[in-house]
């Protein structure tokens, strides 16, 4: 014998005592058609440990599941090995059946044989001998599993939902409706995020402010909420079913005593540039963001106050605070919700002459224009002859091109859909055809994506009103100049593919950019949470279709345009799902998490330090008296990087151990070197 | 004992022709998931790849590697997610770190390079998947046997490379 390898030695010793049972399905075919199981089943019945081995049509019916807890107490099994399909698919179900057969759920190993064995291989031969080798290796590992017990955390049945935008409220009031108590946590002033610098929505066409009136309503009539705003979350620690996140609250400087909140409003001196109009606009120090807001009362803005005490005058010096000071609080929540929203694109200086012509205005600043309530009246700033013309330039800050576009300064290009924009402009270009029926209105785009339902309608009522629609070459995105001559102010230059590539010129009073969105900046709340981020820059869910609101920190959820573009439909679609979630969460009182946690043998360690520096959830710290490695077992993941790292051997991973990995491979290749 | 050689036995059928063997870890979250998205696709690929999942590729070891190697690989792959989107945050990049001086050491080993894949797959990924195991296969191939067991009994190491750290 020449073979003298510890682990196939160690095997030998756990296979002793060890009784396995190898379970290969045929999955109807899938699998038998190709791997000639019957062979496989009496190799796999000689290995060490291996008391039974069978095959069977379809190891997931019910019948199959039954002859896996059949055999296991018929025989005496102590460990079961499936070969099946891929474990993404049923090894939770597997699991389930060993646990009903009165096994311990983790002494259980599933081989993929359907998947990267059948499914990929063309010759049955090669296939039959991998599918041996690989439940050689399972069988190897096997043999050294140990009872792993799923860890369960209680949940407090409290959520915190970051974000007071529309995706904010509607979530917020979802989980109040089931009776969840609820914190909401807005950084601004004022409730209502981007939805509120809307004027009417699309497909419907109903007032976005009235609309968000009433989700607000339903929410701060909910004695199950709270409400704070001008609240920013300044640290969070602890896991899903125990959040505590500290939250810092900056006072508001007007309480419900002011009565004379328009004399305070307009004694003000102080001026700045008003946000909400994306700059179009001015307003005061104590200012409220918009007519009907809530909370109903004025904010003070501290960047721009100078505390001269002119409003507290003007109040009658009732209900203004100039000296109240921030408070902190720590709310204690079982999940969180994260819908901290979008901010539109902002054009670099330059871009399609953004920042050069003061003719330019973003789709955003457009959409402020054409409202009633907003710095106009709602009329465009607009030359005096009935027909005007406007150019609309679609994809700004969206689809961009590597090479065609710039860069944006943090290195990225805006490669994806906006997805809000084609409708978006098509709704505003409806618009001023309502207000100015003469006006030419031109449209560059490269594809319309008016995907949404009854969006399209807008794409043809634009057709119908005589927009013209030029398609340009994303490769050649439209240029916008300066007219020499004296009627309008630009013009604006592309090849029109849809008269084969036409050189077209279109003189424009006013060229209008179809800006996208980008993530809110939300850098603090991504570390913090320790949030997947996409190359987008946007929040990740766990799996874009399975789990669509579930980030990959367990008990946090995503709602709204922190997860990429949305329309309002969509983001309250998200909102509701993620609300509905965290409720299922909740209601469950307390969650399992995977058992494959790291542990350290303190016996072994070192105190070197080096499995802190790679750990990426910060689980690792140093018992000072004891000079060792400590992990939290709430706050590991079970990803094995400190296994891997530390250099005395003195970590190992549940389920995941050196030797249950190394015997893996040495059972893999067991017949290599010794033929 | 004799039930080992069963195993021996019952697998490499003396005279039968030479096929590389290749070890590869793969990431449970991105690359196991690409290597079964290639077989949903019904991809086609030498069948001399194994896989080993682990739920990150921040857990390899790169002693696991070489000990494939002392075992009786021909190759090893090493696959995680790209950078970016590691489900554990930032596990790759320590797999990142490890690798590339992995494969240095290998040399200095007198193991060729062309025997040690360090890639990302994502889930979506089949195609890279297939073409990866493909290419690896075909280098492995034209360098012929590793047959590192052997060569370490000549040369009088009878346990082989890295057993003893993997101790009780």
């Amino acid at each position: 014998m020449t073979t003298e390898d510890s682990a196939v030695l160690q095997s030998q010793a756990a296979a002793s005592s060890a009784r396995i049972g190898v379970f290969i399905c045929h999955c109807g075919g899938n699998i038998s058609d190709v791997v000639n199981v019957a062979e496989v089943a009496k190799v796999v019945g000689t290995f060490p440990g291996v008391a039974y081995a069978t095959t069977t049509t379809f190891l997931c019916s019910d019948p199959g599941q039954a002859l896996i807890e059949e055999k296991v107490r018929e025989l005496g099994l102590d460990r079961v090995v499936v070969a099946a399909c891929s474990p993404t698919l049923h090894q939770t179900t597997f699991r389930r059946t060993v646990k009903r057969a009165g096994l311990n759920e983790y002494m259980f190993e599933h081989v993929n044989v359907r998947e990267q064995v059948s499914w990929v291989c063309e010759d049955p031969r090669g296939a039959t001998d991998k599918a041996i080798r690989l439940i050689r290796a399972a069988v190897g590992r096997t043999l050294h599993l140990e009872p792993l017990h799923k860890r369960r955390i209680p949940i407090h049945p409290a959520a915190l939902v970051i974000g007071g935008g529309v995706a904010g409220l509607v979530a917020a009031r979802d989980l109040a409706e089931r009776g969840m108590k609820v914190v909401l946590v807005e950084n601004r002033p004022f409730l209502g995020g981007r939805m509120a610098q809307l004027h009417t929505v699309f497909p419907t066409g109903e007032n976005a402010r009235e609309l968000l009136g009433r989700v607000i309503e339903e929410v701060v009539a909910n004695p199950l909420v709270t409400v704070l705003t001008n609240a920013q979350v300044i640290n969070s620690e602890g896991i899903v079913g125990d959040f505590r996140t500290h939250i810092r609250i900056d006072p508001r400087g007007v309480n419900e005593r002011l009565a004379y909140r328009e004399n305070a409003i307009a004694a003000c001196p102080e001026e700045t540039i008003n946000e909400f109009d994306f700059g179009l606009s001015r307003r005061k120090a104590i200012f409220m963001a918009y007519p009907g807001c809530w909370p109903p009362m004025p904010a003070i803005d501290w960047h721009t106050c100078t505390k001269c005490g002119k409003c507290v005058w003007a109040a009658g010096g009732k209900g203004i605070e100039l000296d109240a000071q921030p408070r902190e609080i720590l709310v204690h929540s079982g999940v969180i919700v994260l819908a901290t929203g979008y901010d539109p694109y902002e054009p670099l200086y330059g871009e399609y002459g953004y920042g050069i012509f003061p003719h330019i205005l973003t789709l955003q600043q457009l959409v402020r224009l054409l409202d009633p309530q907003g710095p106009t009246g709602g009329q465009l700033p607009l030359p005096g002859n009935s027909h005007p013309r406007i150019a609309f330039i679609h994809c700004v800050g969206a689809r961009q091109i590597e090479g065609v576009q710039q860069r944006q300064p943090d290195g990225k290009m805006k490669d994806y859909c906006a997805r809000t924009c084609c409708t978006g402009a098509l709704h505003a270009a409806l618009a001023i055809k309502e207000q100015h029926p003469g006006a030419h209105i031109y449209d560059f785009y490269q594809d319309i994506r008016t995907y949404g339902r009854g969006h399209e309608t807008y794409y043809e009522r634009a057709s119908e009103q005589g927009v013209v629609f030029i398609r340009y070459d994303p490769r050649h995105p439209p240029r916008v100049e300066k007219n020499a001559r004296g009627d309008s102010p630009l013009l604006v230059k592309a090849a029109d593919l849809l008269t084969s590539g036409l050189e077209v010129e279109v003189l424009a009073d006013v060229v209008v950019l179809g800006t996208g969105v980008v993530p809110h900046d939300i850098s603090e709340l991504i570390g913090m949470y320790r949030c997947a981020v996409g190359s987008d820059r946007f929040l990740l869910e766990v799996h874009p279709k399975l789990r669509p609101v579930e980030l990959a920190v367990s008990g946090v959820f995503l709602a709204g345009s922190c997860q990429g573009p949305m329309d309002i439909t969509e983001a309250s679609a998200a909102a509701s799902a993620a609300a509905s979630k965290a409720a299922a969460l909740i209601s469950q009182g307390q969650v399992e998490m995977d058992p494959f946690i790291a542990r350290v043998n303190t016996e072994l360690c070192t105190g070197c330090e080096t499995c802190l520096t790679v750990c990426p959830y910060d689980a690792i710290s140093r018992d000072a008296a004891l000079k060792v490695a400590v992990i939290s077992e709430a706050l590991c993941t079970g990803c094995g990087t400190c296994s891997a790292a530390c250099p005395s051997d003195a970590i190992q991973q549940d389920g995941f151990t050196d030797r249950q990995i190394l015997s893996e491979v040495e059972m893999l290749l067991a017949s290599v070197g010794q033929a | 004992m004799a039930q080992t050689q069963t195993v021996v036995s019952s697998h490499a059928a003396p005279g039968t022709a030479w096929e590389p063997r290749i070890v590869a870890f793969l990431c449970y979250w991105c690359s196991y998931t690409g290597a079964d998205s290639a077989g949903t696709a019904r991809m086609k690929y030498p069948p001399n790849v194994d896989i080993i999942r682990v739920m990150c590729s921040g857990r390899i070891d790169p002693e696991l590697v070489t000990t494939a190697f002392a075992r009786g690989a021909d190759g090893v792959m090493v696959l995680g997610c790209h950078i970016g989107d590691c489900h554990y945050i930032a596990g790759n990049h320590k797999t990142m770190a490890r690798m590339p001086l992995l494969k240095r050491m290998l040399v200095d080993l007198g193991i060729e390079p062309d025997r040690f894949v360090h890639e990302w797959v994502s889930a979506a990924e089949g195609e890279k998947f297939t073409r990866l195991v493909c290419e690896v296969t075909e280098r492995v191939r034209a360098l012929g046997p590793l047959e590192l067991p052997r060569q370490m009994r000549e040369f009088g190491f009878g346990r082989g490379l890295g057993s003893k750290a993997w101790g009780e």
